[in-house]
């Protein structure tokens, strides 16, 4: 892979950091009055998820990460593993559970994900921003009620739990945001 | 939008001069094209050969500080003085740098630093930052902030340091790795201080500032976590600016940087010596910002 230095340093370069590949999210160019060009840059851990921030001089160079995002749309969950496939060359890529993290709660067969790959290796699965899931179980529902009254928790088919308006039912098929695991609205 | 801007700016110029004439500080304008470029380290002159097609060709140089053409002023005598001007550098460039800014530098003699950052809080009164002022020695700072020792540390010892934080560690003076740190350590936690002074910076960032035992007697404004100002007690005499300028010579030459020729111009002035005096350079541009 290749070095970087400070100078290319940019948004949303993939470079290695204490053994993880890590993403930058902020890179600022501090110059004390007296001193040399430094840049603080802030990364997230792509493996860890955590935010961390370093300071580099000028002209430091840090190893790239081999990652690569993918498009690849959902097949099944075959018990261990969950499996992927790409649609243009109809690659396969079975993922297990430590790269699936909270998403596995949001995968819906046919929908497509966005994978992180290091190293050929997936690392990360970012479902679609909305989801359609089924409600499998959540308590009796109650007519005339509308939206906003507080509402009441609901399992979803995939596991996940979403708090929903009481006028929802076993049964029913409701939009959910990933991002903040909210109820966006029934199908 | 941009009107209300021009005006804030004049506003803030306006009342910088009438505090210094109510001080009786003399404003002054001193030369923008200089014959011989900063030897300041981590500072780079830019550069701009002129009188080409007349056959006097000559390479000039854009000030980076009014410093030194200022100090020329107190050898001889000129008392306190001021000067508001644009200034430029080259390699400056990012989210609070560019290649040209404005520089407020002012002198006031007889004064420590001491005295020189109490009279800042008077004029950044006058602007309308009335926050709380906080004052730290740098060993302060990082002791608080790094819980680091830094006027006790030698640069192995900071090196292990740094590379336990996971930080470059590949540094040739303990100055650059102080730096560091203070970056990564100390400047962050800043911006929760609207308004603080750091004074008595270790001896190995003296730049032109007088040394008494391990501290340098220097100081920097920092507003909201921003490096906004940095004053000295000045040096006086030609044998210590020699002295200065020859080292950071043989810094720059150790860097593979532009060797620039010593400014003899400046250190013919210093037969009579600087009379004892306190001077900082505030950057306008920055202070703008902390202004509303």
């Amino acid at each position: 892979m290749a070095n970087y230095s400070t100078s290319q340093f940019k948004n949303a370069l993939k470079l290695m950091l204490d053994g993880n590949p890590c993403s930058i999210v902020n890179n600022e160019i501090v110059k004390p009055g007296k001193g040399q060009v430094f840049n603080r840059v802030k990364f997230k851990d792509l493996i860890t998820g955590k935010t961390l921030i370093k300071t580099f001089k000028s002209g430091d160079f840090l190893e790239g990460a081999d990652v690569m995002e993918l498009d690849l749309q959902y097949l099944y969950n075959d018990g261990s593993a969950w499996n992927f496939m790409d649609l243009d060359s109809f690659e396969q890529y079975a993922i297990d559970s430590t790269a699936m993290s909270d998403t596995k709660g949001y995968l819906v067969e046919q929908d497509m994900c966005t994978v992180t790959l290091w190293n050929d290796n997936p690392i990360s699965v970012i479902p679609l921003n909305h989801v359609i899931l089924e409600v499998l179980d959540t308590d009796p529902g109650l007519k005339g009620d509308t939206v906003g009254t507080g509402g009441k928790p609901a399992t979803m088919n995939t596991g996940v739990v979403v708090q929903v308006p009481l006028f929802v039912s076993i049964g029913d098929k409701v939009k959910v945001d990933t991002r903040t695991n909210e109820y966006a609205g029934r199908v | 939008m941009i009107r209300n801007a021009l005006i804030k700016r004049q506003r803030v110029i306006q009342k910088i001069r009438q505090f210094f004439e109510q001080q009786k500080v003399l404003e002054v304008q001193t030369l923008t094209l200089l014959n011989t470029p900063t030897s300041d380290v981590y500072i780079d002159s830019i550069s701009s050969t002129v009188n080409i097609d007349i056959g006097m060709q000559s390479t000039q140089y854009l000030h980076t500080s009014p410093e030194l053409e200022m100090k020329k002023l107190l050898a001889q005598g000129s008392g306190d003085i001021y000067q508001v001007c644009q200034v430029f550098r080259d390699n400056e460039y990012g989210e609070r740098n560019s290649n040209e800014f404005t520089l407020l530098e002012y002198y006031r003699l007889g004064f420590d630093i001491h005295q020189l950052m109490d009279d800042m809080v008077s004029l950044l009164q006058v602007l309308g930052i009335k926050d709380k002022v906080q004052w730290f020695s740098y060993a302060q700072v990082f002791s608080q902030y790094a819980d680091i020792d830094i006027l006790n540390t030698d640069l192995d010892t900071l090196k292990i340091f740094a590379e336990k934080l996971g930080l470059s560690a590949d540094f040739s003076w303990i100055e650059e790795l102080q730096m560091l740190l203070f970056v990564h350590l100390v400047e962050p936690k800043l911006k929760e201080l609207p308004l603080c002074f750091i004074y008595d910076y270790p001896k190995s960032q003296s730049a032109l500032a007088k040394v008494e035992g391990q501290v340098v007697h220097r100081f920097e404004l920092y507003l909201d976590g921003i490096e906004v100002a940095n004053g000295y007690d000045e040096l006086q005499t030609k044998s210590e600016y020699e002295q200065v300028f020859m080292h950071e010579t043989a810094k720059r030459k150790q860097l593979g940087k532009f060797i620039p020729p010593v400014d003899v111009s400046f250190l013919s002035k210093l037969d009579n010596p600087l009379p004892q005096c306190a001077g900082v350079a505030i950057g306008i541009n920055r202070l703008l910002t902390q202004i509303s």
